[in-house]
């Protein structure tokens, strides 16, 4: 089997209003690939920038895959979320995106967004926080069902990933 | 020089370079410790796994950056790339009353294509969670450190702490692999004939 290792880190983000942020990650991948060993998910630590107005995670990510096919090549996907001085959180933005299928080291910029809901809510979120959140989580990495979902432009979440495939050639794969 | 083996079990990774420069607006005579966390697939074969620079200050003319220039040469095999290893910093300096306490943790990865690379961290430290133990340790003048500066290298448990990032390093690498590709490794694109000739400057600061 062919062997897959995603090794990086997800280094912060930024455009958000405000900072003090973390981020819950997770690597969806098809049927045909294992996990051998690493982290399929995790959470980052608050970051509560002094500098600017990027917050800094510096997360590690090593993963291993084999896999037995191309579908289903591994999404990561990403929760940013805000917690204020006493310890609530509130949703920030979704993203997603495609592990590079070439190796070698890359320097990745994901676009967040968040549903919006009726004006109603969003006049309470104004002034109390909070805000629509999605019931299933599929949905930040899957096309299907997103029409008719109301949703707004959040900040950047920036990764650093290298991409180390094994035994690629041997199957006549050109990646 | 040895003639490789037509089949290779292990690769390795030589690693050299140097903790260039910090960039911390609000601290001075800083110095700096780095060690090395690796998976269990890893061994260092040569070189020195921790080490602690000199204590820096800046330069009171117009430059704001402190200068360590601390060299960093090791040498890494294993037989699977899964735990590459990470260089951890941690930097350390007096407080107003003279007492070492730290201004940031980092860690990156190696480079893993080789040539030469420059990374620049964010550099973060740890802070209470609740108010009151805010209170005390500005109190009794302490703050809050990781025991083991290895944990900012993992990626599990971080969930629960807080951060304050508050600075910035800048290292520099150059990076020899050997056997990777007998082993069926790729690490860098088809057709490209020299990773080192690709433009890999550094945009972390600007993320």
């Amino acid at each position: 089997m062919a062997e897959v290792h995603v090794i990086g880190q997800i280094v912060g983000a930024s455009g958000f209003s405000s900072s003090s942020l973390f981020c819950k990650w997770g690597i969806h991948t098809g049927g045909a690939w294992k996990l051998l060993s690493g982290l399929r998910e995790g959470q980052t630590q608050v970051d509560n920038p002094q500098l600017d107005d990027v917050a800094y995670w510096s997360h590690p990510i090593d993963v291993h895959f084999a896999t037995k096919g191309l579908q289903g090549w591994p999404k990561l996907h990403l929760q940013v979320w805000h917690q204020d001085s006493f310890g609530r959180c509130e949703l920030y933005g979704y993203g997603f995106c495609h592990v590079p299928s070439s190796p070698g080291f890359h320097r990745l910029d994901c676009v967040t967004w968040r549903p919006l809901g009726s004006w109603q809510e969003q006049l309470s979120q104004r002034f109390v926080g909070g805000g629509p959140q999605l019931l299933n989580s599929d949905l930040i990495y899957m096309g299907a069902d997103r029409y008719r979902l109301q949703t707004c432009a959040m900040g950047t979440v920036h990764l650093q990933l290298a991409v180390l495939l094994r035994n690629f050639d041997r199957y006549g794969v050109e990646a | 020089m040895a003639v490789a083996a037509a089949n290779p079990t292990v690769f390795l990774l030589m690693v050299s370079g140097q903790i260039e420069s910090a960039q911390f607006p609000q601290y001075d005579d800083l110095y700096c410790k780095y060690c090395f966390v690796y998976g269990q697939d890893w061994a260092p074969t040569t070189g020195l796994e921790e080490g602690i620079s000199q204590i820096t200050s800046k330069n009171r003319g117009s430059q704001q950056d402190l200068v360590w220039n601390f060299p960093i040469d090791i040498t890494f095999k294993s037989t699977n790339p899964f735990g590459w290893p990470q260089i951890v910093l941690s930097v350390y300096g007096p407080d107003s009353f003279g007492n070492d306490v730290v201004r940031g943790y980092g860690a990156v990865h190696i480079p893993f294509t080789p040539g030469s690379h420059k990374r620049t961290i964010p550099m973060f430290v740890p802070e209470s969670t609740s108010k009151l133990q805010k209170f005390t340790s500005w109190l009794m003048g302490r703050q809050p450190e990781f025991t083991d500066p290895k944990v900012v290298a993992q990626g599990e448990g971080r969930e629960v702490t807080r951060v304050r990032s508050q600075g910035f390093v800048t290292l520099s690498f150059n990076v020899v692999t050997k056997e990777m590709k007998k082993l069926g490794y790729d690490v860098s694109p088809a057709g490209m004939p020299s990773p080192s000739l690709a433009s890999m400057g550094d945009g972390l600061h600007r993320y």
